[in-house]
């Protein structure tokens, strides 16, 4: 390299005796992460500054005086570093032993259990027997309000909640009170994070059991929870998340880290939103007839009966999707609307807040006006925005209509039992029964979000992957395999048997999604606006 | 015990042995009056924030102290940085930093009140809660202690009638166990209020007590 | 008779006018030479002042021993940033009291040396930050300052020189750690004085995020007389690892305790023998800690031939630290005492590092278990490796501070806690 030339944006160093090489300005706890080896750390957290004072990332670089904290020291050229040298590993069991010195391994009882990485680290590296003779420190429990329960005995003061606060959210509304080991983290007396809009990620950067969802509160063992990738449904954010669930109830939502939309974070009204997803009292089987009328059906036979309803139709059809809805299921609706005469209307209704809200520390996540995942799939998908910011309104013509009426996935919470009582088809494909679906000719069970695949397109453009944590009740199967097959047997072409299939046909069919392969979406997704350069 | 043959005449007076007064060791006549608004704004954030009269009602901060809280504020690049001297203004004034006082405090520098708490609770100065007309603060750390620092930390328990940080029925003192108080050569050092008195023996101890009574 | 104690064997630099109240003003401090360092350094000019500064050897007085002019150099050049000056008068090491005695008697001393080094790293701002507790010295400090300004040698245009140089007294509330650098960094921002992480040291971000520095008052009023006679001048004391005069802070069972100040390397028995007077009462010499609490023990044997120099000291098995030397008696009772400095670090630990906040805590535990003579011979063992895991794995030394006199004090004076241990025998007690 040429003495004047520009340094080399990398870097080479071996770490436990590999090789490795790795962006310049890396520190040493990713670079050996990048080969497999974690180091444990406590307070360095990606989404926070790092102040390098729980001291259990220590590891030995030949040639330091000192070990070295990996999470702040930055990987060099020529560096030889060992995460698990004798004196790396006596430090950590260490530092283990005084964390262990005060802390009530109330491990039983305590909803961290499972996932906790004092429990983690210890288990791993700790001491067989601890030497503590002295009575433990007792600071008890504390209400912080909002969802937050704060657990002070299992503190081990990694600040990470504090720079949460400080740095991302903005809104310092906790402390570190007093100091040494009198210290505790605090609100300010009795006012707490009540009403601040992202606190609810404390509790998942804690990591140890310290800070508690009183939502989540004994509810759930972390070894019984399975975990599904999925979006967030509350706003257009489309904010990446898991589905905890067990005994087929979503148990809690937790962010999934997606640096180009929400990083490691989501917004609690996201995260508290989830009950519905397990409400009993859902549709469960397709059913035939209007009004008194109505009874259940198998699925074979309302498709067929459906199919040649539709055959012989009017000609003239309106279709009502939904926000809620996937990409596949609507674009399936689209298809199933155009083959069977002209559509008149294409709309969706949505609910939109006043205001957004961004997360001010990390900005590219606002929690969105549009309160409702896939506003911008829908737009691209030909459906118009009806009604008013409430969600309401805006169906007067359809209500009316005399020809085909296809609703998927819009409650009809606003209209009355006239809707679509002078259609000449009325088909209605819900999760829930709706007292304006009574004129449905057909009533057709479709599963959420959360017990199907399908794909969402966010406000910003990015088209995201979810898949299903849920099983159905009953029969209900996703909109797009029921429109799906619909659509195909009106247009003489295959049955999709997977939402990746429907994608297929939907990014044939529509410029938006041109170029882009279902796979391609995985599950951080991917901006249209990239695959079309 | 030892007798303590040398006498520093930091807290009581002449003993005799040197040609210095009280007033010359303390520097009193040197510093002259303290003045309320603060003085220079280079010197507006030192202040004797234990004086003996307090009320915990008073305004933050009016007339002289809204001056002086402007000098300080106009000597750091940020407004954080003129916590410290705001609460030591506070305590000056109110003689503890309640709740309420972080708020303000909290409030005039466009901080968080958590934040603030946060500060103030790291810094052992700030009575959280109020202390009597005289805090009296032994210092008990290694080189008073060899001399006998915990004889007089008890004395002065026993003779005020307090527990450890509890204040006199009458509300003149509250006696607390102090850090180095940086007085080391002149064992016990005891901090009465802004008042260092030095070489303090157990025996001192009514002595010192009425003399502060005779002040107040 | 002049202010607690002198004696005729002492070189009087930086603490002539101890005990002349007469020198606290600007005249008094002219008088005997004051701010002809600060208009000597004016005309040489910066680079010339911490070539000076370099060439006396001066290391710094509040603790590290860190080459003064080394450290000076490091500040950016030609850096358009504000640079900062920060006077570490915290001083807040158990047995340390010289910052106290400089500032009270000398304030004009100090105020000359924060110009200079202020001048020398090219800042146009010091803050002096002053342990809260120092009411008194504070005010004498304040006075001093004031005149200053009004005499035109601090503020703008410093003796007609072009130069703006402000300072301003900081007064802190209560913490050992703010006198830890970075720590005194954090609180003078108005934060929990918790020591910070380096790299990046305070020459590139220091206070408010700009290149600073940082002297004891010792140190910087060292400067104020070496910018006045050269760094040869200063040389002519002390040994050639530690040149110079020091203050030491004698405490404890002497006759004569108070500050006296010696060219480094004075040997240790003459000072606590013939300058101090002897140990009080003729009692026998049992240990020494020779530079304030967060140093190693020294036994009586250990001091016989140590002489008090950086060097000296570190040859005899502890630390020079800020030559705050401890003496202690055939009467003291080491395991108390060692308890009641695990009790300072542990009241005094900022909490963020786990090491520190845990180890000084337990520590102080089994100490006290010991005391109460519940102690077990393992306890010791447990101490020592304690000790061992709060060594090097923390941010700043506050930790290693107590691992040190808890490890020498298990070494040297294991019997005292054996006795207790095994036979409930306490040293000392009456
Ligand atoms: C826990 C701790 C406490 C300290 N306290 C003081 C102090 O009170 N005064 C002081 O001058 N230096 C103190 N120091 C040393 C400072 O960190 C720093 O080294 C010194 O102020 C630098 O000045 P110097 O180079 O002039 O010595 C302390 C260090 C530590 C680790
Ligand atoms: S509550 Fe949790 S996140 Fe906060 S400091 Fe304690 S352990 Fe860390
Ligand atoms: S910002 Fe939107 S997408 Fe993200 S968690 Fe909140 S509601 Fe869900
Ligand atoms: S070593 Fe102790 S005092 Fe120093 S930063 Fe760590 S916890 Fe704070
Ligand atoms: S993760 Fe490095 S010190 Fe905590």
């Amino acid at each position: 390299m040429p003495d004047n030339g520009p340094r080399a944006d990398t870097v080479t160093l071996t770490i436990d005796g590999r090789e490795v090489t790795v962006p310049r300005g890396t520190s040493l706890l990713h670079a050996a992460e990048t080969q497999g080896t974690t180091v444990p750390h406590y307070c360095y957290h990606p989404g926070l500054s790092a102040p390098a004072q729980c001291r259990i990332c220590l590891v030995e670089v030949e040639g330091a005086p000192k070990l070295q904290p990996s999470c702040v020291t930055m990987a060099e050229d020529g560096q030889v570093v060992h995460t698990d040298s004798p004196a790396a590993r006596r430090m950590r069991q260490g530092v283990l032993e005084f964390y262990l010195v005060n802390h009530p391994l109330d491990c039983p009882i305590c909803d961290m259990s499972g996932e906790c990485k004092l429990q983690d680290y210890v288990f791993d590296e700790g001491r067989e027997h601890g030497r503590g003779r002295e009575p433990k420190r007792v600071f008890g429990r504390d209400d912080f309000g909002g969802d937050v329960l704060y657990y002070g005995d299992r503190c081990v003061m990694c600040t990470r909640c504090v720079r949460f606060m400080d740095e991302v959210a903005r809104d310092s509304r906790l402390t570190v009170v007093e100091r040494g080991s009198r210290a505790v983290i605090d609100t300010f007396f009795d006012s707490g994070l009540e009403g601040a809009s992202f606190a609810g990620n404390v509790v998942d950067i804690c990591p140890v059991g310290a800070l508690v969802s009183k939502d989540f509160l004994h509810k759930a063992r972390a070894w019984d929870l399975d975990h599904t990738p999925s979006v967030c449904t509350s706003c257009s954010q489309g904010c990446n998340i898991e589905l905890h669930t067990r005994d087929n109830l979503v148990q809690r939502l937790m962010p999934r880290e997606n640096q180009e939309v929400n990083g490691h974070w989501m917004c609690d009204y996201g995260r508290a939103n989830y009950e519905w997803m397990n409400r009993p009292g859902r549709l469960e089987a397709p059913m035939a007839g209007r009004g008194g009328e109505r009874r259940a059906v198998d699925w074979k036979t309302a498709l067929e009966h459906l199919f040649v309803r539709l055959q012989g139709g009017t000609g003239d059809v309106m279709v009502v999707g939904s926000a809620e809805a996937s990409n596949e299921g609507l674009a399936a609706l689209g298809w199933v609307g155009e083959a069977v005469g002209t559509v008149s209307a294409r709309v969706f209704r949505s609910p939109r807040a006043d205001d957004e809200e961004p997360l001010p520390g990390y900005p590219l996540l606002v929690r969105r006006r549009d309160l409702a995942p896939n506003v911008d799939g829908a737009g691209l998908l030909g459906f118009e925005r009806a009604g008013d910011d409430t969600g309401a309104g805006g169906l007067e013509a359809v209500a009316g209509h005399d020809g085909i009426v296809l609703v998927l996935g819009d409650g009809l919470a606003d209209q009355d039992v006239r809707f679509g009582a002078s259609a000449g088809l009325f088909v209605y494909l819900g999760s829930f029964d709706s007292p304006a679906a009574r004129n449905a000719d057909y009533v057709l069970p479709v599963t959420t979000f959360a017990e199907e695949e399908g794909s969402f397109v966010n406000a910003q453009g990015r088209v995201q992957r979810f898949w299903p944590g849920l099983r159905p009740p009953g029969s209900a199967r996703p909109a797009w395999l029921v429109l799906g097959a619909l659509a195909a047997a009106l247009q003489g072409g295959r049955t999709p048997a997977s939402a990746a299939e429907v994608f297929a046909g939907l990014e044939a069919g529509c410029a938006a999604f041109a170029g882009l392969s279902y796979d391609a979406i995985g599950e951080s997704g991917v901006r249209l606006e990239a695959v079309h350069g | 015990m030892s007798e303590i043959q040398f006498r520093n005449p930091g807290w009581a007076g002449n003993t005799g042995e040197f040609d210095l007064t009280e007033a010359d060791v303390r520097g009193t006549d040197y510093v002259g009056e303290t003045q309320l608004d603060g003085g220079h704004p280079s010197v507006s954030a030192s202040l004797p924030y234990m004086l003996v009269e307090k009320n915990p009602e008073a305004p933050l901060f009016e007339g002289p102290y809204q001056e002086r809280f402007e000098k300080i504020r106009s000597r750091y690049p940020t407004a954080r940085a003129a916590l410290l001297p705001a609460l030591n203004l506070a305590q000056e004034l109110r003689g503890h930093i309640s709740p309420a006082t972080m708020d303000e405090v909290a409030e005039l520098l466009g901080l968080s009140n958590a934040y603030v708490r946060g500060v103030a609770t790291f810094y052992t100065m700030y009575n959280k809660r109020p202390v009597g007309r005289f805090l009296i603060q032994v210092c008990t750390n290694i080189s008073c202690n060899i001399c006998g620092a915990d004889e007089v930390l008890a004395a002065f328990l026993e003779h005020t009638g307090t527990e450890p940080g509890e204040t006199s029925s009458d509300g003149n003192f509250t006696v607390v166990e102090a850090e180095c108080l940086a007085a080391c050569g002149f064992p016990t050092c005891v901090q009465i209020n802004s008042r260092y008195f030095e070489d303090v023996s157990a025996a001192d101890v009514p002595a010192v007590l009425e003399r502060l009574k005779s002040e107040s | 008779m002049a202010y607690p104690y002198r004696h005729e064997k002492e070189t009087l630099v930086l603490s002539e006018c101890f005990g002349d109240p007469s020198a606290r003003t600007v005249a008094g401090w002219k008088r005997v030479g004051g701010y002809q360092g600060i208009a000597r350094a004016l005309e040489i000019g910066r680079e010339a002042t911490i070539e000076d500064v370099k060439a006396s050897g001066l290391r710094g007085r509040g603790g590290a021993g860190f080459p003064t002019g080394l450290k000076w150099s490091f500040m950016p050049k030609n850096s358009s940033r504000p640079h900062y000056l920060l006077c570490n008068a915290d001083e807040s090491e158990p047995g340390t009291f010289k910052d106290r005695e400089i500032m009270r008697w000398t304030p004009h001393q100090l105020i000359e040396g924060c110009l200079v080094g202020s001048y020398a790293i090219g800042a146009s701002h010091c803050y002096i930050y002053l342990r809260g507790e120092f009411f008194e010295t504070t005010q004498v400090m304040a006075r001093a300052l004031e005149e200053a300004y009004a005499e035109g040698l601090v503020g703008k245009d410093i003796l007609g020189s072009g130069v703006d140089i402000d300072i301003t007294l900081h007064v802190g509330a209560g913490a050992y750690i703010c006198g830890e650098e970075t720590g005194l960094m954090n609180s003078l921002e108005g934060r929990r004085g918790e020591p910070r992480i380096k790299p990046p040291f305070p020459a590139a971000v220091g206070a408010f995020g700009m290149p600073s520095t940082i002297n004891n008052v010792e140190t910087l009023c060292a400067t104020a007389h070496i910018a006045r006679h050269g760094g040869e001048w200063y040389r002519q004391w002390g040994t050639d690892k530690s040149p110079g005069t020091k203050l030491f802070c004698v405490s404890g069972h002497v006759n004569k305790p108070g500050n006296y100040e010696f060219p480094l390397g004075f040997p240790m028995m003459e000072l606590i023998d013939d300058v101090c007077g002897g140990m009080r009462d003729g009692r026998a010499l049992k240990a020494v800690i020779p530079g304030g609490s967060s140093v190693p023990i020294m036994s009586a044997d250990d001091c016989r031939a140590c002489s008090l120099c950086y060097e000296g000291v570190e040859a005899a098995g502890s630390m020079l630290g800020c030559a705050s030397v401890i003496v202690m008696d055939e009467t003291t009772d080491i395991v108390k005492q060692v308890r009641r400095m695990a009790h300072f670090y542990a009241h005094e630990s900022c909490g963020q590092c786990t090491p520190c906040r845990e180890g000084t805590t337990w520590a102080t535990r089994i100490l006290q278990r010991i005391e109460d003579g519940r102690g077990t011979e393992d306890d010791l063992d447990t101490l020592v490796q304690i000790s061992e895991q709060m060594t090097g794995t923390t941010i700043c030394v506050l930790s290693d501070s107590l691992a040190m006199p808890i490890i020498s004090s298990i070494e040297k004076f294991r019997e005292d806690y054996l006795a207790l241990i095994r036979r409930g025998e306490r040293v000392g007690a009456a």
